[in-house]
């Protein structure tokens, strides 16, 4: 009987232990929207060294585009094949909440905090109703880029105000250029350099603290007659213009000045790549305002899965993520585009240590400054409405700007026009 | 020969079962989505009876789209015939390197539309694109333009550029119902002395006209329902002048988080269609009965 015992013991014992070797590892899916293959490849890289250094996790990444995932991540949760990690905007993270599919996060972003120091601006706009609901991952601030030769031989200095601006691309247009290249598609890219004009003016909040809306204000006007003005100095076709068209008309000098995240890459590969020559600076404010703001959000990560062991898994990924030895290699993936929402990301090695990067160190630096004093439409007031999501996908306040420019409609009527549609959108 | 009707439809029966599978129900739940109020995909809905359909059809953007897809349908089979029929006619003739021609021809056919739209944006961009430049060099305009910057440019680029894609598939079709026309015809008519006009509006005009009404049917159906192209060209812009009703339907959708007013506002345009290619297919028949 006890040599029976004993092997019955054994023969469980070995069961178990053969068990644990050959555990399945847990997998995790994870939808990011860095679609350009250097930004895919860089990711891959960071995750094959993950995977190597915790056999027991696999993360496998799926690239997805901004302009499908809307439509596509709320079908897939629906139909049950959702990722596990899914990147997000501030206004996406509202998307996916209001369908139940993100998990907080607040104990994982507690501790990277007490790690790494968040940069507060970063993390704010993912934090309402009483938890945290993504993972800042990186931050992105519109800048107002041109070149210090053509500002030199203009006799120009860098504009700080609307009216210095305004001259500025008067100077410059001429000779087959255009004084400044400005978007009016209703598209994103418009959104945001819209929103640009109005941080400047005083005219960040489009909500009030009772959630209606209340962007229709002489702020709100004057900063879109303000970039309607700008705009006849642009060139013809950019009420159609996407990022790409600028960031071209830039490169090509076919436009005096733009305002980009960054043309850093685009700079470096495809125009002159002179890192002396190339000017950025804060986005000009109103004559009446004292300082220069900008929009800026950070990208997210979301945990979206409902099985602890991955999200155990999914929390062990982003720590290892966010230190700092991996993260700004991390950063790099688009040298010059992605900022550190982290404090010692921001002087990490691995983020500096990158050609590009060192190259264009003063710009990067530049930029850093100009994200700290970054806005976001619907994420100011320190209240977040879930209508703002529907606000941002329908483009609202690029719509507004076309009722000017391509309708010809006066500031303050479209303007009104937008308040009302957007009132609608928050009333459904 | 006998008729064997029950042998006929198990024969049938695959493709209708692949068809109800892949169509029937789609437009079922399309149907069962527009009684309801479902917001973003993946979220629950309430039964709220026809309120979709009154709301749809009390607003003007809906008829707005709704005139924008006519105009839409129209000017492209305007274009899209007028270069089809000229296009077809050339390559009906005999002429040395007649059959790259045909193959030439279609290829504009078979480009990928992202390629298109691709190729389009830059020609027609002011940053480098060529349209422009020509356009200054032959003195049409004295400064670039815009494209895509009106509500007409726009609506009138965006018919060009689906008709050159578009037309070598109609002049195809409309060259394969030429070389049914037999020749015998034109050599009579050639012999009573007809000019090149009078054998064109006597014989092969008359002779192309059920082709032409096929084609008709088709070419609205299909060009009603484009969405890629104008996507992304303008993505229904500037200021919704290009926005038809595919490209409502999927604002309405994937962008107002509307699921239920999308799906009413695509059955309401299945509605449309079904009822053209009803009374089409039924004037079409009659006309043949009276020939």
């Amino acid at each position: 009987m006890t040599a029976f015992r004993f092997v019955a013991a054994a023969g469980l014992a070995l069961t178990l232990l053969t068990g644990a070797a050959y555990a399945e590892p847990v997998t995790l899916t994870w939808w990011q929207m860095e679609q350009p293959p250097q930004r895919v490849k860089r990711i891959q890289e960071l995750l094959d060294e993950f995977n190597k250094a915790h056999p027991d996790i696999q993360v496998k990444q799926e690239p997805q585009s901004w302009g499908d995932v809307y439509a596509k991540a709320p079908a897939a949760f629906a139909a049950g094949n959702g990722p596990d990690l899914l990147n997000s905007i501030p206004d996406f993270t509202t998307v996916i909440k209001k369908i139940g599919a993100v998990v907080p996060v607040d104990d994982l972003v507690k501790d990277l905090d007490t790690k790494h120091h968040f940069i507060k601006a970063t993390l704010a706009p993912y934090q309402y109703d009483g938890h945290t609901w993504a993972v800042p991952a990186y931050n992105m601030a519109i800048s107002m880029w041109y070149r210090k030769s053509a500002f030199k031989e203009a006799g120009l200095s860098v504009p700080k105000t609307w009216s210095e601006w305004k001259a500025a691309a008067q100077k410059l247009s001429g000779s087959g250029r255009y004084g400044i290249g400005l978007p009016a598609n209703k598209q994103l890219y418009t959104d945001q350099t819209v929103y640009s004009f109005m941080v400047n003016d005083g005219a960040a909040d489009i909500y009030k603290d009772d959630g209606s809306i209340a962007f229709d204000n002489p702020k709100t006007v004057a900063a879109y007659q303000a970039y309607a003005d700008l705009q006849k100095l642009s060139p013809p076709d950019s009420p159609s213009w996407t990022w790409g068209e600028a960031e071209a008309c830039f490169n090509s000098k076919s436009c005096g000045m733009v305002l980009q995240f960054t043309v850093i890459s685009s700079y470096n590969a495809q125009a002159e790549g002179d890192a002396a020559d190339l000017g950025v600076a804060a986005v000009p404010h109103a004559d009446d305002q004292s300082e220069s703001a900008t929009i800026s959000y950070s990208n997210g990560i979301m945990i979206t899965t409902k099985d602890a062991a991955k999200q155990k898994a999914a929390k062990v990924f982003l720590s290892w993520l966010l230190e700092p030895e991996h993260y700004g290699r991390f950063l790099n993936m688009e040298p010059g585009l992605f900022l550190p929402v982290t404090e010692d990301g921001a002087k990490a090695d691995s983020f500096w240590n990158d050609p590009v990067t060192t190259k264009y160190k003063s710009q990067v630096e530049t930029m850093i400054e100009n994200s700290k004093n970054g806005k976001l439409f619907g994420f100011t007031t320190g209240k977040v409405f879930p209508s703002i999501g529907a606000i941002s996908a329908q483009n609202v306040i690029a719509e507004t700007l076309q009722h000017i420019v391509v309708d010809g409609q006066s500031a303050a009527d479209a303007v009104k026009a937008g308040q009302a549609h957007m009132a609608e959108i928050a009333g459904k | 020969m006998k008729k064997n009707t029950g042998l006929a439809f198990v024969f049938v029966a695959p493709a209708l079962l692949f068809l109800l599978a892949v169509l029937g129900w789609p437009l079922v739940q399309a149907v069962i989505f527009s009684f309801q109020d479902i917001g973003i995909i993946g979220s629950k809905g309430h039964f709220v009876g026809f309120a979709n359909y009154a709301e749809v059809l009390g607003r003007a953007h809906f008829w707005a789209a709704l005139g924008r897809s006519v105009v839409w349908v129209i000017g492209n089979a305007v274009v899209q015939t007028v270069l089809a029929l000229g296009t077809a006619l050339i390559l009906n003739q005999k002429f040395p390197g007649l059959r790259v021609a045909r193959v030439w021809v279609i290829l504009t056919w078979i480009v990928p539309t992202v390629v298109v739209v691709i190729i389009w944006r830059w020609l027609l961009s002011t940053s480098g694109g060529m349209i422009n430049p020509l356009l200054m060099e032959a003195g049409i305009i004295s400064r670039p333009i815009g494209f895509f910057a009106t509500r007409r440019s726009a609506m009138i680029a965006l018919i060009l550029i689906n008709s050159w894609r578009w037309f070598p598939f109609t002049a195809l079709m409309i060259l394969a119902g030429l070389t049914r026309i037999p020749g015998d015809l034109y050599e009579a008519a050639r012999i009573d002395g007809a000019s090149a006009t009078r054998r064109f509006t006597r014989i092969t005009w008359p002779l192309l006209q059920p082709t032409l009404v096929v084609l008709g049917i088709i070419g609205t159906l299909l060009s009603f329902n484009v969405f890629d192209v104008i996507w992304l060209m303008t993505a229904g812009g500037p200021s919704q002048a290009t926005e038809t009703l595919p490209v409502l339907i999927y604002e309405t959708a994937f962008k107002g988080y509307r699921l239920s007013g999308a799906a009413t506002i695509s059955v309401l345009t299945s509605i449309i269609l079904m009822s053209f290619a009803v009374l089409a297919t039924r004037a079409m028949t009659a006309s043949e009965a009276n020939r």
